[in-house]
């Protein structure tokens, strides 16, 4: 890694936009190329953050400026999103019917993003058959919901029957946000429940890490 | 020995007859009445019957004054929404970054939009209760109302991007907030719960906490105090190890404390020695748990807080709604039936 590529992972870890913006152009402009600003760049940072998350270092002020940060340097090498580089997958995300406290999915999604993956997001107090019907038109690897709210629970519990009457059974469900979290995966229904934000992004890379054997 | 003399009790560390056990029952006395939410949330006189018929149903030991948590941002003009069996959202936030928070008017609890149905409410449940059983008003921190009046990623933002301005948000909050606990400690509160979730350490580093939020906290519950309030009790929910050894400090008697909060911790920490602790019952498990397992917690706590003193056995957060009746009943009946266990 360069020096500037280091410069731009601290820059992106301590939530700095406009430095990391600046190191962006920099690199831009001495020729590194876009993908290599991502993998050699983004994707330390993120990990970084994830390690720093996972020594319960973290809170959602600086997670919420660092992926800020994440997203500016994306939008500003990829101002498409239909652009970005090798997307990993998608992944639906949704705050379902009930429950429109959607600031937990916003973090999941930056996130998600940072980590390559194309999101599709359904938004707040969002129907069962809204987030089936992404699924099955982004062809998604999996859904995450996210739920503050305990009242929100049995449409969480109904979204896996649905997915499977939809032909969908093999999309996995995450679940996360401060009720959700409380709760076991068995007794949600879904396939994991996400302590952290980063906590979702691990376990869809060890589902990736599973398929490739 | 009755409620309110065992909550004075406890949080002066005296000796009383059992530990008090207090449920955060707001919206759930509702429909343990067979009465709606919307109801419940609408007219001040509905919940105080409602808090009333759950505390000669479940004989915990304090009631809340407490409707829902939009009140501030609708007695400042936010757009709420109304939902069937749900609590009220804040569906438009109330101010914007560029607003001049120095100059904005702090709501009066007596006109302001649903305020005075809660001055209402407290009314009835200290004339329901006498100087029996403890009545708790709220209301919500500086920065819990911060993140409500401009909106989570906006208040947080501008948090890092200008922090003066920040201040004077969080300077605003606090005076409206310190305003509505003293209006409920007027009409008839006992003490006032300080609801601050956006303080934890999980949403801003103890350091903002310590620096900006503690102070405005400390002012509040001087206030409270000098009012004649019977304590002052802060609610931080979430991992708040990092944080629950300064409540004290801060002028608050009882801190609350959750599930995500390893009790045995606080058993061996020198900064929480004056601080009464409430907690920590999974919320959740309320409702998805069997009896047998919300007294097993309860007489854990119990066992486990005996020794030391100064324990309030609760919930550590709202009960909510949906919750089995008889797993409140359970973690009270844990707690009424202690010292014939001891």
């Amino acid at each position: 890694m360069t020096a500037d590529l280091e410069s731009l992972v601290q820059a992106l870890t301590d939530g700095e936009r406009e430095r990391s913006l600046e190191v962006v152009a920099a690199l831009v402009s001495g020729g590194t190329r876009a993908l290599d600003i991502i993998t050699a760049g983004v994707e330390p940072a993120m990990a970084a953050l994830d390690r720093k998350c996972t020594a319960e270092q973290f809170n959602l002020l600086e997670i919420m400026l660092a992926g800020r940060a994440v997203m500016a340097v994306i939008r500003r090498l990829f101002p498409e999103e239909a652009a970005l580089p090798t997307p990993r997958g998608s992944v639906v995300v949704a705050v379902l019917e009930g429950d429109i406290h959607d600031i937990g999915k916003a973090i999941v999604k930056v996130l998600l993003q940072g980590s390559r993956f194309r999101v599709i997001d359904c938004g707040k107090d969002a129907s069962t058959a809204a987030v089936i019907a992404a699924a099955a038109q982004s062809g998604a690897e999996a859904i995450c919901v996210s739920g503050l709210i305990s009242s929100v629970i049995p449409q969480v519990r109904g979204l896996k029957p649905a997915l499977a009457q939809a032909g969908l059974a093999h999309v996995p469900v995450l679940a996360g946000g401060a009720a959700l979290k409380q709760c076991e995966a068995s007794a949600l229904n879904v396939d994991h429940v996400c302590q952290t934000a980063f906590d979702a992004i691990a376990y869809l890379n060890s589902l990736a890490e599973a398929r490739r054997g | 020995m009755d409620s309110l003399e065992r909550v004075r009790r406890t949080l002066a560390f005296q000796p009383c007859d059992r530990p008090p056990v207090i449920a955060q029952v707001f919206a759930h006395a509702a429909l343990a009445s067979g009465r709606s939410l919307e109801d419940y949330v609408s007219s001040g006189s509905v919940a105080a019957a409602c808090q009333l018929e759950a505390l000669a149903h479940y004989r915990y030991d304090a009631v809340f004054s407490v409707l829902d948590l939009t009140l501030e941002a609708e007695a400042l003009g936010g757009g709420i929404q109304a939902r069937p069996g749900l609590y009220p959202a804040v569906i438009r936030s109330p101010c914007h970054p560029d607003d001049d928070f120095a100059r904005l008017p702090v709501p009066d609890p007596k006109a302001a939009g649903r305020l005075p149905r809660v001055l209402e409410m407290a009314t009835l449940l200290r004339r329901g209760c006498g100087d029996e059983v403890a009545v708790v008003g709220l209301v919500q921190g500086p920065m819990t109302l911060a993140v409500q009046f401009l909106g989570m990623e906006r208040a947080l933002y501008l948090a890092a991007d200008d922090p003066d301005r920040f201040v004077q948000l969080l300077d605003y909050a606090a005076r409206v907030a310190k305003a509505f606990g003293l209006a409920q400690l007027a009409a008839g509160a006992h003490l006032v719960l300080v609801f601050e979730p956006a303080g934890c350490p999980e949403v801003v580093p103890p350091a903002l906490f310590r620096e900006l939020i503690g102070p405005l906290l400390a002012g509040m519950f001087t206030a409270f105090e000098q009012a004649g309030a019977l304590g002052n009790w802060l609610h931080i929910a979430g991992r708040t190890e990092a944080i629950l050894p300064r409540y004290a400090g801060l002028g608050a008697d009882i801190g609350c404390f959750d599930y995500c909060v390893d009790p045995r911790v606080l058993l061996d920490s020198a900064g929480t020695r004056r601080l009464a602790l409430a907690g920590n019952v999974k919320p959740l498990s309320f409702v998805t748990e069997s009896t047998s397992v919300i007294e097993r917690e309860s007489i854990h706590l119990l066992r486990l807080f005996d020794p030391r003193g100064g324990f309030i056995l609760s919930s550590g957060c709202e009960i909510p709604p949906e919750a089995r009746e008889a797993n409140v009943a359970a973690m009270v009946r844990a707690a009424r039936d202690w010292r014939g266990q001891t």
